[in-house]
């Protein structure tokens, strides 16, 4: 594990970050990495500029699954869309999802294992048993028969900060069941960090537990977090992908997962129409393989020896 | 150029050797023109701080170097017929038959998931070519050897204490009856007590087996105890060999001296360890002349300019501008 | 070795899947009551307009639904669980859960059964060599290609393979599990049941290849470097036997986790790639339940993903035991 406690002055820790971005870039998988994600941060940050608004069946521009041509570089779906557009829109849903699901799953996580890992005990025996219970069971599993029954219960109407509702439901669903790495992770490291000495000092000073987890062992575990956090969230594309596949998504809004659902029902497969089903795909893969590449730079950089990959 | 300290035949002889390890497109000499003669039945310490060479020395004996190791230059011969140490395939009978190793730490050098006893009666099996059978018995024969109770045999090493895992390391370096035994740091980690029963048991079956030994360690106080003749190595160079009663009573190397006063000596009531002033060398870009020059109380204008060679001197050997004869000796005081 | 540990340990692994078998089900009640509707309608199976109020009545007090919810409601869901009793399907009228979950069952055992074989041969013994001759031409292009698979759904390979061997080749079915109007039971039959196998079954392998890979090129490169590498050589035993004797075991220790854990997540995981491929096992019944919602088939389903996870992590559990005497104690 890491031996270096934050304890830097303002410009020692300047360095301390330059020297790790240096050791982080030098890594050609996460050069990659990282311009494959910004390349798509910036293409779901702004769709209606680089496509026009999202098309319906009402204002589609096309023929019916017309293959890839100067007018609709990426051919058109079963109701003449332009898959160009829908996949560009799609990369501002399926990031929208996977990056807030992984921050709810991050803070979850490291709640509950600092305060597992911080109080021991007692405490630290019932989280555990819950962690253990959302290790085991695979977001996927949990999120597949958790979902349909939320979105009953909330329906599916309305519009929150311009997305659908739904959406939300599943990026809380997905954040809610993927927490169980982290706060294993961020328990192991916290109960290492409370027998060093500086956290003694703060106690003998007079902080509160909670100003003591929130200044003094918080800091110390952001390499931790960010390096896991960067495979939580391909997990989070892997599962919403899947979800949203066997239909759980919101075809008024289609994420790419949703677009490949909407191809395998159109029978774009059976069809030939390789690059309605190819295109969303090939985000997928490229999207979850950049993060996977960061995540393994990250933890490269800050940990030489070991792996993250399962 | 062939030295022995007291003459008689060699077992083991290396003449002139030199090994570069290749990292990165950079290449690093490890050692430099290694020369010694090793005995029958003899023990040699080969003392120095980390990279100066020692356990380059004896993985290249043992045959033993790793990929990126080339030797650049010499030969080791084992009763006077030349090992092809650079040549993995063929090094293969010669190791463990001829030289076996005793390495350290036994925890990590011992397999976690197979009993001792297999562990030391694989050798014979696979080198000896006993039967299963046969290789067992003789396993429970060397165990009793090392002073371990034979029903222990079926223990995993996890279960056994350090002291008794390095038994273990010892029974298993006998299994092929070697003629040469290298031990590579064998009672690091240990507490003092055991680290002396280890050390008591390596000299009886040295001399029971008249087993040549060669003690690979930075703590020259082991080598005090258990050998006959020592050598200093500093930068992959032999920078001094002599036997260990001559090295300690009057060390001619300025390096050997700092060395022999850094040792913690509680009768004489110094109880502060001196570290020898100034950083290990490095073997990238090593200084020109003695390599121990910018560390030297003792230098001269020559020792920055001059690689001093290893010359004989009395009934040992020393490489240093101060005991060269006084008319090659320009002897200007730095 | 001591007997008394040892059955501490197996006891200790078997308390923790019996808790999280318990809260499978547990979760399965709340998520059951949560449901807007009256629960002896839903346990009727939707039927909720044929239903009579005597009929209504009668369930109610078969279920205990007008008793408290705690204990007596939830003591009587876990007895008529464990009694294997899930209820009836709303979409397939008057069909009990367990009986539609046992008879998609076989499908999908086949499906993964054989894609885990696949995998288990070609992706170990792959992952296993790349860590073996680290920085090798084959490590570079395994570990490569088995992080994009890693990265890939598993059901767009699918459909990627559609296109491709079914569309546009046509040399195999991309659809279902037989060709309408082969006679069952003849060779012909069982030839066309293999082939509408090879697509789907080759998606899973895939999708579990890469995974097996990285696992077992990562133990493997670390088995590589330990001290009882070293002394294996220096023993004078030939690669052959290094690998054989020392390596092998000591890196498939992990590798067998991962086995024992797939055997309960593969299930699940076929679940999308069933989809594409319409086969009909466990995955095209969770996919008809969602369509219509059918809770209680798809509590079912969740109630078989969380046995299998279970008892795959206790095999995990009881394997790593046996195979690494540091375990056992």
């Amino acid at each position: 594990m890491s031996e270096s406690t934050v304890r830097y002055s303002p410009r020692g820790r300047a360095r301390a970050i330059k020297g790790f971005l240096r050791q982080f870039l030098s890594y050609g998988s996460a050069q990659v990495g990282l311009v494959c994600l910004v390349f798509f941060l910036v293409v779901a940050a702004v769709p209606n500029i680089l496509v026009g608004p999202l098309q319906t069946a009402i204002n589609a521009t096309g023929d019916f699954l017309v293959p890839p041509s100067g007018q609709h570089l990426l051919g058109t779906d079963e109701v003449g869309r332009d898959v160009l557009n829908l996949v560009v829109h799609g990369a501002r849903i399926s990031l929208m999802i996977a990056l807030l699901s992984t921050v709810i799953s991050l803070v979850v996580g490291t709640t509950i294992g600092m305060t597992a890992g911080y109080y021991g005990g007692r405490v630290d025996v019932w989280l555990m048993r819950l962690t253990d219970f959302f290790f085991v069971m695979p977001s996927f599993v949990l999120a597949l028969v958790i979902t349909p029954v939320v979105l009953e219960v909330m329906g599916r109407g309305g519009e929150i900060l311009g997305f659908r509702p739904s959406l939300f439901v599943i990026l809380v669903v997905i954040g809610m069941t993927s927490w169980a790495f982290v706060a294993r992770i961020v328990r192991s490291q916290t109960l290492s960090l409370k027998e060093r000495t500086f956290i003694d000092r703060a106690r003998v000073v007079g902080s509160s537990n909670f100003n003591i987890m929130v200044r003094h062992i918080l800091p110390n575990l952001v390499p931790q977090i960010a390096a896991n956090g960067a495979l939580v969230v391909a997990g989070a594309i892997y599962v919403e992908t899947s979800l949203s596949f066997l239909g759980l998504g919101d075809p008024l809004q289609p994420s790419w997962g949703t677009l490949l659902s909407l191809a395998q029902r159109a029978g774009a497969a059976s069809a030939g129409a390789w690059w309605y089903l190819g295109a969303p795909g090939v985000c997928v893969l490229t999207v979850s393989l950049s993060f996977v590449l960061i995540g393994n730079a990250l933890d490269d950089t800050f940990n030489p020896r070991r792996r993250v990959i399962p | 150029m062939i030295h022995s300290s007291q003459g008689g035949t060699s077992l083991l002889e290396v003449d002139g050797l030199s090994v570069d390890y290749g990292l990165k497109g950079v290449s690093s000499r490890a050692i430099d023109s290694v020369s010694f003669a090793l005995r029958a039945g003899e023990a040699v310490g080969l003392v120095g701080e980390s990279g100066s060479g020692k356990t380059t020395t004896a993985m290249a004996i043992a045959g033993l170097l790793s990929p990126n190791a080339r030797v650049s230059g010499g030969q080791v011969r084992y009763r006077g017929n030349r090992l092809p140490i650079d040549d993995d395939a063929a090094m293969r009978p010669h190791r463990w038959s001829e030289t076996s190793v005793v390495f350290q730490g036994a925890m990590n050098a011992l397999n976690p998931v197979h009993r001792i006893i297999k562990q030391i009666a694989e050798p014979c099996m696979l080198k000896l070519g006993m039967s299963r059978g046969e290789a067992t018995a003789r396993a429970r024969e060397l165990l009793e050897f090392v002073g371990i109770p034979t029903d222990r045999g079926s223990a995993y090493p996890h279960e056994l204490s350090g002291g008794m895992r390095q038994r273990v390391m010892i029974a298993m370096a006998l299994a092929c009856r070697p003629s040469i035994i290298i031990g590579d740091e064998p009672t690091t980690a240990l507490d003092v007590i055991t680290q002396a029963q280890i050390l008591k048991l390596l000299g009886e079956l040295r001399s029971q087996l008249n087993l040549a030994l060669i003690l690979i360690t930075h703590d020259l106080s082991v080598v005090a105890e258990s050998c006959d003749r020592v050598m200093i190595m500093y930068a992959g160079r032999i920078v001094e060999d002599g036997s260990v009663a001559e090295i300690f009573a009057q060390p001619k190397h300025p390096y050997t001296r700092l060395l022999i006063e850094s040792i913690p000596n509680p009768a004489s009531g110094k109880k502060m360890i001196r570290p020898i002033p100034g950083d290990p060398p490095n073997l990238v870009n090593r200084p020109l002349g003695c390599a121990f020059h910018p560390r030297c109380p003792s230098a001269m204008a020559v020792c920055a300019t001059e690689v001093p060679s290893l010359d004989k001197l009395g009934r040992g050997r020393v490489a240093c501008h101060l005991h060269r004869s006084s008319q090659d000796k320009v002897a200007v005081h730095a | 070795m001591n007997g008394g540990r040892t059955g501490r340990h197996i006891g200790s692994i078997l308390i923790r899947a019996i808790i999280t078998l318990l809260m499978v089900v547990v979760l399965n009640f709340v998520l059951f009551r949560v449901i807007p509707g009256d629960p002896a309608a839903l346990l009727l199976g939707g039927a909720r307009t044929s239903v009579t109020a005597e009929q209504m009545e009668a369930q109610r007090q078969n279920w205990g639904l007008d008793r408290p919810l705690f204990p007596d409601q939830v003591v009587h869901y876990l007895s008529a669980t464990l009694q294997g009793d899930l209820g009836y399907s709303f979409k397939f009228r008057g069909q009990r859960v367990a009986d539609l979950i046992l008879e998609r069952l076989p499908a999908t055992i086949v499906l993964v059964g054989l894609a885990q074989f696949i995998a288990i041969l070609s992706g170990v013994m792959l992952g296993l060599y790349a860590g073996w001759r680290r920085g090798g031409a084959v490590d570079h292009i395994a570990t490569g290609a088995s992080l994009a698979l890693y990265s890939t759904p598993s059901f767009w390979l699918g459909m990627l393979l559609v296109v491709i061997f079914s569309t546009s080749l046509g040399w195999l079915p991309g659809y279902g599990a037989y060709s309408p109007g082969t006679i069952t039971g003849s060779l012909d039959s069982l030839l066309d049941y293999l082939r509408h196998l090879a697509l789907p079954v080759t998606a899973v392998a895939l999708g579990l290849i890469g995974q097996y890979v990285v696992v077992a090129r990562a133990a493997m490169s670390d088995v590589v470097t330990e001290d009882y590498m070293v002394t294996a050589r220096a023993k004078g035993l030939t690669n052959g036997q290094m690998l054989m004797r020392h390596a092998f075991r000591n890196a498939m220790l992990p590798v067998v986790t991962l086995i024992a854990l797939n055997l309960g997540y593969v299930v699940a995981g076929a679940i999308t790639v069933e989809a594409v491929f319409a086969w009909p096992g466990i995955g095209g019944l969770t996919v008809e339940a969602l369509n219509a919602r059918d809770y209680p088939v798809l509590q079912g389903i969740f109630l078989l993903l969380g046995a299998s996870i279970v008892v795959a992590n206790l095999i995990a559990d009881l394997a790593y035991g046996l195979l690494d005497p540091r375990v056992r104690q």
